[in-house]
């Protein structure tokens, strides 16, 4: 069967002739019993479709046909099938081949008109289904009669009174059932009136599906071609928001029972999600949930939390309240997902966070966050950085807070003169803490980054030099040997550290005088732990300040190699010429005068087995190097000593002034301390420290008379026959003059000293490559150039005194500018 | 030295070393510090220590690590010294040793 002729079937069909759809479609579930019954057949493509399956199960069952293919045989049965329909339509099916005829069709004779009172009945017919339906009683009619009842009033032209009809009897209804709500309403429990709502609301939404399914045909017809006219579904929710909106006792109350609901959840009851969630839909639905309900919950929202954070800020503790916010937000964004309109998001949440948090930005902060600091809680912290991230300023706030802390508390590091002794490490743990932080709780911001480093930059300047000098020894300490445990790589680590620090400092001059001492110290002794470590914080430091910075250090390093060169020369100089100082193990260090740190010169009177190879020494050093003068530094160096005891032979390992004291008993067993100064002119103070060392420290070697820890003018010393020590080789610690001001003056006043080269030699690079610069930007250069703090009138007393010198000129015309004289 | 003069005294304990001596010296490992053997550790011209490099090599940085050959110093007939640098710009402009007037010439470099 063609498409063509099923819409031929439909279309002619006669509408007084209607058959119920129900039931044809009860029917059209059992095939079988259709296609043998055929009655109804052709009055929609589905039953013709439904039949034309049924065919073929029988074209099945009778092979004859079956040799006609099944197609044609299903044709053939349906043909006899529905005879009676064909013989109206007057169309003939060739059933045999050859046999042609035409089939015509004609128009009905007479139109097909309505009987009289088909429009009234109707309409009576369908008032009292939808009246049923709202009512929620059985419909007296089948629903198949009622939708074809509508498809007949809209086919004949009666659609318009019909949806007019119907609109007013949905109005009435909806109007009905607000009065009762808003008569009743009063008196009921708030949640009872909301359930009430609700279903009402429901089952209004299940009445409209069921009558538009009723007049689904005026629906596809009659409402789709005028556009101005709501479809039966919209002007549902139209009415019912209309009256509704109107009638604003019951929609305050429900919004109010709404809010009563949502505060309770707040306050920790259970309460009904899905009547919460269904009603919140109902709003939506009938678009009235902002105007309506939104705007209020918001501000009940704001009231809420703007008292419960009142209140938590003074109870509880910053950790727990920033517990509480989290709680909070996470609640209302659980209510978010459950209920509310996804439109309601952005403004719950940024007011929830305004009230909670914004508003109490200052007080979390200077409340809390130096106690979290300190106490270095870190989810905490990170919780503070996620919330605070969250409102406007907050990471700024918090980063100035952070900065704040850091200055305050490193400043108690720095500060304090009886914390010199940890103050190195103390910062260093403290950077590391704050690094800690600012890493996994501050989401390595940038911005905490820099204000961590501008904030130590601050604090450890605040106490002038003596930041750089602890750090210089601090690094001496870890440098030296003696510092096992700790491998390279560790040390490395450390040293790293370590130039973070330094590159705070200001006055890294400072910093370079005091390494630089401590260097000394390392090389000359061969104290240093490890050459390598040596020279990767060497390179450090020429990296973070220049070749300038480190060349002296450099120097030093190269001074060292040199003298060894020299030492091999001189040994074999020496054997070759057969000299009589071979039992005389004899090293010298040669060192530059201005590498290394200055020396106080001292006379001692030397024994000639120290004179003799210094002279050989000084005569072999100065042929090869003229121009050159040896100064001779006894107050360094160090010698080893074969003693005598009783208890058998030692070696001692001695300071140059200590075996000349010693070797004094060679002569005499008990000598006097004035004997001793005038034998060996040693410093008095010196050798009183000489002295002690050896008579009173742990390896007593000479005895003291009488006995006591201080060295006196009437003092006598004999040598300790008795001494024992189950060690060969002893050192002698000397005893190390605590480092006195004066000391620490003199190494300042050096690197003050030092200052003035540098600016002078920074203004003349300055100028040597500007040629002519005014003073303002000379004066700005000298400030990125130089690596310590200075003041603006001590660099003009520089240029002042390079203008006398002829390396520079102020220009004729402008005083303010000043020439580079070549 | 200061104690030259007590060296022929006490050079007899030296060569007289007999083990059973208190205090025998086995080895001593002296320190010593090199400068140039100049009357006036700074250079007249440029008015930096002779030690250091003059001012001009300062600052353009010139010294390399394996001393100062670039900044060595020169001594003069008449004794005077500066910095090689310094004295080849002077000379330019006067053959004439800044200090004492006497005529320039090259008494020896250091090396």
């Amino acid at each position: 069967m063609s498409a063509a002729k099923k819409y031929k079937l439909m279309d002619t069909t006669e509408l007084h002739d209607t058959e119920n759809i129900a039931s044809c479609l009860k029917k059209g579930d059992n095939g079988s019993s259709n296609a043998t019954t055929g009655s109804n057949l052709g009055r929609s493509a589905f039953a013709a479709q439904n039949m034309n399956s049924a065919a073929s199960t029988n074209g099945e069952r009778l092979p004859n046909f079956s040799k006609l293919g099944s197609h044609h045989g299903s044709d053939m049965r349906s043909a006899s099938t529905t005879s009676n329909l064909l013989n109206r339509m007057g169309a003939i099916h060739n059933t045999k081949p050859g046999d042609v005829k035409k089939i015509v069709i004609k128009n009905f004779k007479a139109k097909p008109t309505l009987p009289d009172n088909y429009s009234e009945d109707t309409y009576v017919k369908l008032e009292e289904a939808v009246i049923a339906i709202q009512l929620s009683k059985p419909i007296k009619y089948s629903l198949e009669e009622l939708y074809q009842a509508v498809v007949n009033m809209c086919s004949h032209k009666m659609d318009a009174q019909l949806y007019i009809k119907l609109m007013e009897l949905t109005e009435q209804h909806v109007k009905r059932n607000i009065k009762l709500k808003e008569l009743t309403g009063g008196s009921m429990d708030k949640l009872v009136l909301l359930e009430k709502i609700n279903n009402w609301w429901l089952s209004f939404c299940q009445q409209m599906i069921m009558i538009r399914s009723i007049f689904l045909y005026m629906d596809r017809t009659y409402v789709l071609q005028n556009s101005s006219i709501h479809s039966i579904w919209d002007m549902g929710l139209d009415l019912f928001r209309i009256h509704f909106a109107q009638n604003s006792v019951v929609q305050k109350r429900t919004v109010d029972g709404l809010l009563t609901l949502i505060e309770k959840e707040r306050q920790g009851s259970t309460v009904d999600r899905g009547l919460l969630k269904s009603l919140v839909r109902m709003l939506c639905d009938l678009q009235i949930y902002s105007s309506a309900f939104e705007e209020k919950f918001l501000d009940a929202t704001n009231q809420l939390y703007k008292a419960e954070s009142q209140r938590k800020m003074q109870e509880l503790e910053v950790p727990e309240y920033l517990q509480h916010v989290s709680k909070r937000l996470a609640e209302e964004n659980e209510r978010l997902l459950h209920y509310l309109d996804s439109s309601t998001k952005h403004p719950l949440i940024y007011n929830v966070e305004k009230e909670l948090l914004a508003e109490h930005l200052t007080t979390i902060l200077q409340k809390g966050l130096d106690s979290l600091l300190e106490d270095n809680r870190l989810n905490d912290l990170t919780l503070l950085y996620g919330l605070l991230s969250r409102v406007k300023n907050g990471t700024s706030e918090l980063c100035g807070n952070f900065n704040g802390y850091i200055k305050k508390k490193g400043r108690t590091i720095v500060i304090d003169p009886e914390k010199d002794k940890s103050m190195v490490q103390d910062l260093l743990d403290f950077k590391d803490k704050m690094d800690v932080i600012v890493r996994t709780c501050f989401e390595h911001n940038e911005k905490f980054t820099n204000s961590l480093r501008e904030a130590f930059e601050f604090f450890i300047n605040q106490r002038a030099n003596k930041p750089a000098e602890l750090i210089a020894k601090y690094v001496d300490m870890k440098l030296r040997s003696g510092n096992k445990g700790t491998t390279d790589e560790e040390l490395e680590k450390t040293l790293d550290k370590i130039m973070v620090l330094f590159r705070f400092i200001h006055g890294k001059d400072v910093f370079e005088a005091f390494y630089k001492k401590d260097l000394a110290k390392r090389l000359l002794v061969g104290k240093s732990a490890s050459v390598d470590s040596e020279k990767s914080m060497l390179s450090k430091l020429k990296q973070e300040c220049g070749g300038g910075f480190t060349s002296k250090l450099e120097g030093m390093f190269k001074d060292m190699e040199l003298s060894r060169d020299v030492n091999l020369a001189f040994r074999g100089h020496t054997l070759s010429n057969d000299r009589d100082v071979t039992n005389l193990d004899l090293t010298v260090s040669i060192l530059t005068m201005g590498y290394w740190p200055t020396y106080a010169p001292t006379e001692v009177t030397m024994p000639p087995q120290f004179i003799n190879p210094q002279q050989i020494f000084n005569k072999f050093y100065l042929e090869k190097h003229s121009g050159r003068k040896l100064q001779w530094q006894p107050t360094l160096g160090n010698c080893v000593l074969r003693a005598h005891f009783d208890a058998g032979p030692k070696e001692l390992m001695v300071s140059l002034f200590q075996a000349l004291v010693l070797l004094l008993f060679n002569d005499k067993p008990t000598l006097s301390y004035e004997e001793i100064l005038a034998a060996t002119n040693i410093e008095d103070g010196e050798l009183r420290r000489t002295l002690q060392s050896l008579a009173c420290g742990r390896a007593r070697v000479i005895t003291k008379t009488p006995k006591g820890r201080d060295i006196e003018d009437r003092d006598q010393f004999d040598f300790n026959n008795e001494f024992v020590n189950k060690l060969f080789r002893i050192k002698i610690n000397q005893i190390q003059m605590k480092e006195t001001n004066e000391e620490q003056k003199a190494t300042e006043e050096r690197v003050f000293q030092d200052r003035q080269y540098q600016i002078d030699a920074a203004i003349v690079r300055i100028m040597k490559m500007r040629k002519t610069l005014s003073h303002n930007l000379l004066i700005t250069e000298l400030f990125n150039q130089l690596t310590f703090p200075v003041k603006p009138a001590d660099l003009k007393k520089r240029i002042e005194s390079l203008i006398d010198r002829d390396y520079m000129e102020r220009d004729k015309d402008n005083q303010n500018q000043y020439n580079y004289v070549a | 030295m200061a104690d030259d003069g007590e060296n022929s005294v006490d050079n007899k304990p030296t060569d007289d070393s007999k083990p059973e001596k208190m205090f025998t010296l086995k080895k001593w490992n002296a320190v010593a510090m090199w400068s140039w053997d100049v009357e006036c550790d700074i250079c007249a011209i440029c008015r930096v220590q002779v030690m250091d490099s003059c001012l001009r090599c300062q600052a353009e940085n010139k010294r390399d690590v394996l001393g100062r050959q670039d900044c060595v110093v020169v001594w003069g007939e008449c004794n005077h010294s500066f910095h090689h640098c310094c004295m080849s710009l002077w000379v330019k402009q006067n053959n004439r040793c800044p200090l004492c007037q006497q005529e320039w010439s090259i008494q020896r470099m250091g090396k």
